[in-house]
């Protein structure tokens, strides 16, 4: 028995992926999309071989087990609420709400419903991730005392550079994966935020630069560049490093340096072929595993979601106040 | 012939000595250092007299070279200004802000060519990067981020060790970035910063630090007394219509690794960037031409107190927790 899932919205770009990730996973049926965007629906549909539902209502009133939520930062919370009154288990694209009271709903409502709300973070799938969290969990590197994180990109542009729709810029769409993993590696909470932000690459009315400064539950201490710093001309979107300092020691990730350097005449440019594990695969097939009745073991959950979401919120509460904040005092 | 007195003969004074003994119009006159003994040995090794007092040292040159710790400077460059000396002082130009002032204050009063050695300003990778930022190269810049260090460094007296002394990672190895971004991107505003500093933790120092600039744009800089993997450098300034990058692990012209003579492995690895002139030799003929020459020095006093005084502003919000504006 194929698990059936729909996706609710191609608004962010990894709904292509994931849509992939679906057709490829022996035990997972794409059955179909709705969008806000009829259009758009039909137009995926069509690429997926798929059906494109004319209304999130009529997907979520099929037989659908479980759905993808890849909308509007700012609609997640109302998708989710939809889904879960449905009965239906949710993974949602990140950062999972770009308010508190928000995320709040949506944890609420999925366990009112008893459905599953799980958040997009494959990164926590990385091969090179698990290997350095099972090394620091070993001791190898002593007591860890400082992690330094970067998640830069490219601005992905359209509704990304609308505060209104994403609930921010740089900062909101590039600060949760790797406060996550910062979470999952340390078993700490992150207690208290301080940012910088800055809009010199572009010049909207949006953060372009974020460089966030952490200190965990332990006293542990962080940085995280989340910034849109990738030229046009970079080889590729961007990257994921976390370094951990401990007291014997450092270990340092760079996520995606598994790739080969494509020197492309034709496209004029360089490059980067990746060739690692793909992690948005890794993350689908858990969710798909565990709508059909398996133990859930790397992915992320709702709570898992909020919690990363909360640094980036607590992030521009910083900018606004112009000092560190707590993550339980905004 | 120009008559140099270098002050300090451990590591820094070793690099200035060898530099100045490829200038065929340079004369070390004299050399000093507090400890006796290392100064004879010093004088053997490289011929030259050693000084039993500051004062005999000052009475034989014109220019004064100080590469003592940190927390020495300002006790040998204030007599030195005072004797009318020029004066070059190793980074950082002094331990506390009040001593900085004081070693300006004097080099005000004398009139004298001064110059902080923020040799880092001549080190060809962060030379060219100021020029092409300079240029227009990357457009407005946005982001940079600097990393610098390796383990821990050890000295004999272990000075490094004794933050009273040196200051720590912020004030004694990312001064040389501060003070590179400082001279490239103009002022900062504010600054936050970690660091495990004052943990107490042996032979252990780490920092993150964030600067915003008067231009917008965001700074970070990471400074490691941690790393048992060995120095290395790496810059990233990234601006609205381009990038630069650096990284001393990857632009390597020299490569070596030998294999322990009895074949047993514990072989040693030593990546090299080979050129004509180091960058120590580069600042100091910088400081000598301008003595002959009566040109100011790129470098200036003020640079030297900026420097510190950023420094000293990220080791305060490290302490404190709080923003510390500028």
């Amino acid at each position: 028995m194929k698990v059936k899932v729909g996706i609710m919205s191609f608004a962010h770009l990894h709904a292509d992926s994931y849509a992939h990730c679906l057709k490829a996973n022996p035990n997972a049926e794409l059955v179909g999309i709705a969008d806000h965007d009829p259009a758009r629906a039909q137009a995926k549909a069509q690429q997926f071989e798929t059906q494109a539902f004319d209304s999130y209502e009529s997907l979520l009133a099929s037989d659908v087990q479980a759905v993808i939520i890849c909308s509007e930062n700012v609609h997640h919370a109302r998708l989710a609420q939809m889904a879960a009154a449905a009965g239906k288990h949710i993974l949602c694209e990140k950062p999972l709400m770009t308010k508190l009271d928000d995320g709040k709903a949506m944890l609420a409502a999925a366990q009112g419903a008893s459905v599953h709300l799980f958040t997009a973070f494959p990164c926590r799938f990385s091969p090179a991730f698990q290997q350095m969290k099972r090394t620091v969990e070993s001791g190898a590197i002593g007591e860890l005392l400082a992690l330094r994180g970067t998640n830069r990109g490219s601005n992905p542009g359209g509704w990304f550079n609308d505060p209104e729709l994403a609930g921010g810029g740089a900062m909101i769409d590039h600060t949760v994966h790797v406060a996550d993993l910062m979470r999952l590696l340390t078993g700490q909470e992150i207690a208290e935020v301080y940012a910088e932000t800055g809009n010199n690459m572009f010049h909207g009315a949006f953060d372009d630069t974020a460089m966030l400064t952490m200190t965990l539950q332990n006293g542990i201490f962080a940085t995280l560049d989340s910034s849109w710093s990738r030229p046009k001309t970079f080889p590729t979107w961007g990257d994921v490093t976390l370094a951990a300092i401990g007291t014997r020691g450092i270990i340092e990730m760079d996520m995606f340096a598994q790739h080969l350097i494509h020197y492309d005449d034709r496209a004029g440019r360089i490059k980067q072929v990746f060739w690692g594990d793909n992690i948005d695969y890794l993350m689908v097939d858990e969710f798909v595993r565990i709508v059909a009745g398996a133990e859930r073991q790397i992915l992320a959950t709702g709570e898992d979601g909020y919690k990363a979401a909360a640094v980036a919120i607590a992030g521009y509460e910083s900018v606004r106040r112009g000092e560190p904040v707590g993550t339980t005092s905004i | 012939m120009t008559r140099v007195g270098v002050i300090g003969l451990g590591t820094m004074g070793r690099q200035h000595m060898d530099a100045y003994r490829q200038m065929l119009d340079v004369e070390v006159a004299a050399v000093y250092d507090h400890h006796p003994d290392r100064a004879q040995a010093f004088a053997q090794e490289y011929g030259v007299r050693v000084a039993g007092r500051l004062s005999e040292l000052l009475d034989q040159c014109e220019v004064v070279d100080i590469c003592t710790p940190t927390y020495r400077h300002a006790e040998y460059a204030l007599p030195a200004i005072e004797a009318g000396k020029a004066v070059v002082c190793e980074k950082p130009l002094a331990r506390t802000l009040e001593d900085c002032e004081r070693i300006v204050e004097a080099v005000k009063k004398h009139n004298t060519p001064f110059m902080p050695a923020h040799v880092l300003r001549f080190f060809p990778e962060y030379r060219t990067a100021h020029q092409l930022v300079k240029s227009g190269a990357v457009g407005v810049v946005a982001a940079v981020r600097m990393r610098r260090g390796g383990d821990f460094p050890r000295t004999k007296s272990d000075w490094y060790a004794d933050f009273n002394k040196s200051g720590g990672v912020i004030l004694d190895l990312i001064i040389h970035d501060l003070d590179w971004l400082l001279w490239t991107l103009g002022t900062v505003e504010r600054v936050y910063a970690k660091a495990l500093t004052f943990r107490n933790l042996e032979h252990l120092d780490y920092t993150l630090v964030t600067l915003k600039f008067k231009n917008g744009a965001v700074g970070h800089i990471e400074g490691t007394w941690c790393d048992p993997g060995g120095f290395k450098v790496n810059f990233e300034i990234c601006g609205d219509s381009g990038m630069l990058e650096y990284d001393s692990t990857r632009q390597v012209a020299l490569q070596m690794a030998t294999r322990a003579e009895d074949g047993a492995g514990g072989g040693v690895q030593v990546p090299e960037s080979p050129a004509v002139q180091n960058p120590y030799y580069l600042e100091l003929r910088h400081f000598i031409e301008c003595v002959q020459t009566g040109q100011t020095p790129e470098i200036t006093v003020e640079d030297g107190y900026n420097a510190v005084r950023l420094a000293l502003a990220a080791i305060e919000s490290a302490q404190t927790g709080r923003v510390v504006a500028l």
